[in-house]
This record gives C-alpha cells, sequence and structure tokens, in this order.
C-alpha cells in the first residue's frame, strides 16, 4: 500500500464521519467513535502499517508526563491525536457546571438582573446579552443559553412580553462572549491546548476583537428589534415580581458554587502567571467541587455529558488519520497557493471560509482539522501562526451564530424557544443573525488588518 | 362513560374515513376529541396564534436543516410534535378520557393502561372515491392527495415511534373500513371498546 491509499483511506473516513453527523440519523458520539476505530485499522494498520502513527494519535503517553499539568511557559504541544488536555478540561468544567446549576446558581443570577432592572423589557434585552457574552467566556455556552432562554421564556409569560428577540439576541452574544477566551468555546480550547495559547493571549487578541464587535452587535440588535421591546414595554404586566432566592434550595451549596465559579475564573486568568496547565484547572476544579458537594458527588458525576468527550476522543482520532497521512499538508498548501502569498488574503481567506463552513457544520471537527492545516501555512507563507489563529478562532466561533444549525447554544436557545410555543425557523433566525454575523467578521478582519500588518 | 379512564387513538391512511370514525366513537363514548384542535388547546396554554404552529404539524422534519443537540432540536417540525406528545403523555398522567386522531398517540401512550389503539385502512378505490366526494377532487388528484398525504404521514410517524406507521403489531386492531363503510366500522369498534372495559 502506497501513502496515497492511506491518504484516500482517511479522507474517505473523515468525510463519512461528517455526512453521518450532519444527517444526526445516529449519534454523534457513536459515528466519531466508529470512524476512530475504522482510522485505527485502516488507515494506520492496513494501508500505513505504523503502530506508531497509531500509537502517537492515541497520545495516552502525554498525560503522564509533567508538562501536562504545570509547565512554566506556555508551551505548544507538539504531538497530534487526541488532545486529552481539552477533554480533561471540558470535564471538569461539565462537573462545576452541574454543580452551579444543581445549587441554582444561573437562574437566580438571572432572575437577580431583572429584578435589578426592574423587569423591563429594553433593561432586560441589554442586561441579558451582556450576561449572556460575559458569562460564556467562562461556562460552555450551551448551559449559559439552556438558563438564559429558559429564564427568559419564564419572564416572558409571566411579563407579557415575546422572547424572540431576547433569546436571539443572548444567542449571538454567548458564541461572541465564547469566542473572548481560550476557555469560552471548545474550538478555542483545542486551538489554545494545542497552540500553547494562554488565556491571556486570547483575551488581548481575539477578546479585543469580540469586545469592539460586541458594542456594534448590541447596537445592531437593538435597532432591529426596537419595535417589538418598545410594544413589549407598553404592555407589560409589572405586578409579577419573582423573587430570586427561590431558585435557591441550599444556601450552603449556592454560596459554594458561587466560590468555585469565581475560583475558576482566577486560575483560568492567571494560568500563565501560576503555570498551572488547563487540563490542571479542569481537574483541580472538578475535585473541589465533588468534594464540596460529597453526598451529591455520585449524582454530579453521572450527570457529566459523556456522550461529548467521546465524541472529542473519536474526532481527534480521525483528524489525527487526516494528518498523519500528510493530507492536510497538501490542504495547507492550496490555501496557501489560492492566498498568492499574500498574508492579508490568506488571513480573510481563513478567517470567512471558516466561518461560512462552520455556518453550517460543526465547529469543532472543522477546528481541529484546520489546527495543523495553518500550523503548516504558518511555515510554508512566513505568517505567524498567531494571526492565522486568531482568524480561525473569530471564523469559528462567530460564524457558527449565522444559522439556527451552526453552534450548540442556537439549538438550544431555539429549541426552549419552540418548545414555548415560540417557533424560529430559519428564515426567521437568519435576517437577524446573519447580518450580525457579517458585522463582526468586517470588525474582527479590520482590527486584525490595522493590527497585525 | 366509565370512571376507568379510556384513550382512543386512531391512525389511518388518507381517505379511509378514520377521522370521522373518530368522531362517531369520541360522540358515543361522550369523550373530548382531539385532531388539529389539540394545537389549539396548546396554543391557548402558551399564549401563542395557533396558526403558527398549525403549518409545522404532523409534517417530517428536514434533517440536513436541523440538529440535535442534548437532546433540543432547531426544527419547528419537530417541536410543534413534541408539544403536542408532551400534552398528551400530561392529559394521560391526569387521568383524563379522549379521542385522538394521529400524531402517533398509540406510540407516545403505550404504557398507559387505558390505551385502545385502532389503524384503519381502505381499499384504494373506496379511499379514491370518498376523496372525490368530500373534496370535489378529480380521480387523478384524489390518488395524488392519497399518496402525499401517507407518504407525508408515514415518514413523520416512522420518525418519531420506534414501531412502523400502519404495522398491525403496534396497534389492538387494524380494520379495513371498506368492507363495512364508516358507521358499521365504528359500531364494530365501539363494541370492541366496550368489551375491553368490561375486562378492566
Amino acid at each position: 500500500m502506497t501513502v496515497q491509499a492511506s491518504q484516500v483511506a482517511a479522507v474517505v473516513i473523515f468525510l463519512s464521519m461528517f455526512a453521518l453527523i450532519i444527517t444526526d440519523k445516529f449519534e454523534r458520539h457513536v459515528v466519531t467513535l466508529l470512524c476512530a476505530f475504522s482510522t485505527l485499522v485502516i488507515v494506520f494498520g492496513i494501508c500505513m502499517h505504523s503502530p506508531r502513527a497509531a500509537w502517537e494519535t492515541l497520545a495516552v503517553q502525554n498525560i503522564f508526563t509533567p508538562g501536562f499539568w504545570y509547565s512554566a511557559g506556555a508551551a505548544e504541544s507538539a504531538s497530534t491525536g487526541i488532545n486529552w488536555a481539552t477533554i480533561i478540561f471540558i470535564a471538569g468544567m461539565m462537573i462545576m457546571v452541574e454543580g452551579m446549576a444543581e445549587a441554582g446558581f444561573f437562574r437566580w443570577l438571572c432572575m437577580t438582573i431583572a429584578r435589578i432592572v426592574h423587569y423591563r423589557a429594553i433593561p432586560i434585552f441589554f442586561t441579558f446579552m451582556l450576561m449572556s457574552a460575559l458569562l460564556s467566556m467562562f461556562i460552555d455556552s450551551i448551559t449559559v443559553i439552556l438558563f438564559l432562554a429558559a429564564v427568559t421564556v419564564e419572564l416572558a409569560q409571566l411579563l407579557g412580553f415575546d422572547p424572540v428577540p431576547m433569546i436571539l439576541s443572548e444567542i449571538f452574544c454567548a458564541n461572541l462572549g465564547g469566542s473572548a477566551t481560550m476557555c469560552g468555546d471548545p474550538p478555542n480550547i483545542i486551538m489554545g491546548t494545542s497552540l500553547g495559547f494562554t488565556f491571556n493571549d486570547f483575551i488581548t487578541n481575539t477578546g479585543l476583537m469580540a469586545g469592539v464587535s460586541m458594542i456594534a452587535v448590541v447596537i445592531y440588535f437593538f435597532l432591529i428589534f426596537r419595535k417589538e421591546l418598545e410594544q413589549d414595554e407598553v404592555h407589560q404586566n409589572l405586578n409579577v415580581h419573582p423573587d430570586p432566592m427561590e431558585a435557591v434550595h441550599d444556601l450552603r451549596s449556592f454560596r459554594i458554587s458561587y466560590v468555585i465559579f469565581l475560583l475558576a475564573v482566577v486560575l483560568l486568568v492567571t494560568h500563565a502567571q501560576t503555570g498551572l496547565t488547563v487540563a490542571a484547572i479542569g481537574v483541580i476544579i472538578a475535585a473541589i467541587t465533588l468534594l464540596t458537594a460529597w453526598k451529591k458527588a455520585p449524582e454530579l458525576l453521572k450527570k457529566v455529558d459523556y456522550r461529548t468527550l467521546l465524541f472529542f476522543i473519536g474526532l481527534f482520532v480521525v483528524v489525527g488519520g487526516l494528518e498523519q497521512t500528510g493530507f492536510l499538508q497538501i490542504v495547507a498548501d492550496m490555501i496557501g497557493k489560492a492566498s498568492g502569498g499574500n498574508p492579508m488574503i490568506l488571513v480573510a481567506i481563513i478567517m470567512w471560509v471558516s466561518a461560512f463552513l462552520s455556518a453550517f457544520i460543526d465547529n469543532i471537527p472543522f477546528v481541529a482539522t484546520m489546527l495543523p492545516v495553518i500550523r503548516a501555512l504558518s511555515v510554508s507563507a512566513g505568517v505567524d501562526l498567531s494571526v492565522l489563529a486568531w482568524a480561525l478562532s473569530i471564523g469559528t466561533d462567530v460564524g457558527g451564530s449565522a444559522t439556527p444549525i451552526g453552534a450548540s447554544a442556537n439549538v438550544v436557545g431555539t429549541s426552549i424557544a419552540a418548545r414555548s410555543g415560540h417557533l424560529i425557523t430559519w428564515g426567521r433566525y437568519c435576517r437577524s443573525a446573519a447580518a450580525a454575523t457579517c458585522i463582526v467578521l468586517l470588525i474582527s478582519m479590520g482590527i486584525m488588518f490595522i493590527r497585525y500588518f | 362513560m366509565a370512571e376507568k379512564q379510556v384513550i382512543i387513538s386512531v391512525g389511518r391512511e388518507y381517505g379511509s374515513g378514520g377521522h370521522a370514525i373518530a368522531q362517531i366513537l369520541a360522540t358515543r363514548f361522550a369523550l373530548p376529541f382531539y385532531d388539529k384542535n389539540l394545537l389549539e388547546e396548546i396554543a391557548t396554554g402558551k399564549n401563542v396564534d395557533v396558526r403558527n404552529l398549525e403549518k409545522y404539524d404532523e409534517i417530517p422534519k428536514n434533517p440536513l436543516i436541523s440538529r440535535t443537540v442534548r437532546g433540543f432540536n432547531n426544527s419547528p417540525e419537530e417541536n410543534v410534535a413534541l408539544m403536542q406528545f408532551d400534552y398528551l403523555k400530561k392529559m394521560a398522567a391526569e387521568g383524563t378520557s379522549f379521542v385522538i386522531v394521529g400524531r402517533c398517540a398509540e406510540s407516545v401512550l403505550k404504557n398507559v393502561p387505558g390505551l385502545i389503539s385502532f389503524f384503519i385502512i381502505g381499499d384504494k378505490e373506496v379511499k379514491q372515491e370518498r376523496i372525490c366526494r368530500l373534496y370535489h377532487a378529480t380521480a387523478r388528484q384524489a390518488l395524488d392527495m392519497m399518496r402525499d398525504h401517507d407518504r407525508r404521514r408515514k415518514n413523520y410517524h416512522n420518525h418519531f415511534s420506534e414501531w412502523k406507521w400502519g404495522d398491525m403489531h403496534n396497534y389492538d386492531i387494524t380494520v379495513n373500513s371498506s368492507r363495512l363503510g364508516v358507521d358499521e366500522t365504528a359500531d364494530f369498534m365501539e363494541d370492541y371498546i366496550r368489551r375491553r372495559i368490561l375486562q378492566w
């Protein structure tokens, strides 16, 4: 068997995985695990006869190195294959978030903010957008939208306003907030751990772009939804005032979850200084959550979304197959040629193509695939790797906002609205979100051109 | 009606008269009748316009433009279906008796002890004649309507149910309404329901 045969096999498996994920017939983790198994047997075994490639892709040995848990400076992970740091960090954060949800933290926060603004539609609209972005900087956007959209629907029913404009704005801000930090969105976690970027690297680059874009987006959403919001203000029933503390069943757990969340934020913000890797932070946060939850610990562990973790494991192996066979180097060369060696065109291509594809396909497999590509492009085109990474990050994180299926938060938010009787069709969603996506991409591209070239 | 809970679910081929039979049974047993009007109750409860929901009633979702995340799906078709399933389960859990047409009720309420499920089929020519008469359609149009409606119902049902639409193993009785006609088929089903109730 030649190298070409292994490349063809790796590409066929990869495309089959994507097609099966899109059809939604089988659970995503089942698809990626089966494709991972096929990669190990067909690509590494039958085509390449290379146990070394399989071992490198499984990357289990990395977990047992000190650098996996503690690194004095940000170090780029040289390995390909399964990104265990991402998986361990996400698992740790899942446990923390389950603890917070169990304690009623998110519902309490939403209701408290609604009360502070006197349950008025327009102030709720602004504050919930801001809260959505801020929370998504540290917590996965699915959880943020899960609670925010549910409270929005509840307040809409109590106060008599249309929840759809708010939910659409909250979804967009959750995705935008997630793009600002290393831990806000799975693509950023994968990028940060693989390329050795720190929290500060993200916040001072993608964070800056997200921050400036956020101002434009808030104004944009207010302008397009102004009529509906102003009507809602007039018709609002102001006699009903839910008490935020009703969300809290156990005050001790609530306080502990609050402290753990703050600790997680501090550890993430300072991880470049402390030397703790995100994998270590994930384990520390999970351990504290489980120890303080004590009797509820088994319950929290049961609630962890293991399917997502298995999905990641399978996905990394399949992408590892593409990388080990050298196929991604070919893709990188093609993109390099298309840009004609112009770094600005290269950045624009990466950002807009990533955004367009992320609007329709899952951005996690896309980023995992593109990482080795931008690594190769950085060398061949002589462009700073970090610049390509920021373009990829903004493209994938924000591009997913354009359609109802582009990002997980969009699916959860539109579904929560639909279950309350407020159906959000593709047309209604894209009318507001597609233009907002373009606004953010244009602003980000402008910032990148001014700052890096 | 008996004190015991009775839920009569009627699946049907288009043109078989299943809907009319279900209405007759609802009258004879003095039970609330649900078909599309189920959405009206749901819409009233949620304070939304029912016309926005009706557009997506009993229609299969398009898998290429929908996605599922942690049990949440963005498809309006899927969410309208789930809303109805939840409402049916809620009524069943509250002990309410009713007659329900379509909406995968025989699968959704499979474990409810008071469920009696029927599937009504019919001969092609008889269904065609009935559609022509009721909807002032030509013979060709009637055939097209039968094909389109049945395909949609089948896709919808099979997406949400682990059992196949019209598979006799999924229903207590599958009956051809063309043999006895609508009224006598309803008589036969009424007799069956009364016998079942006597056994409870």
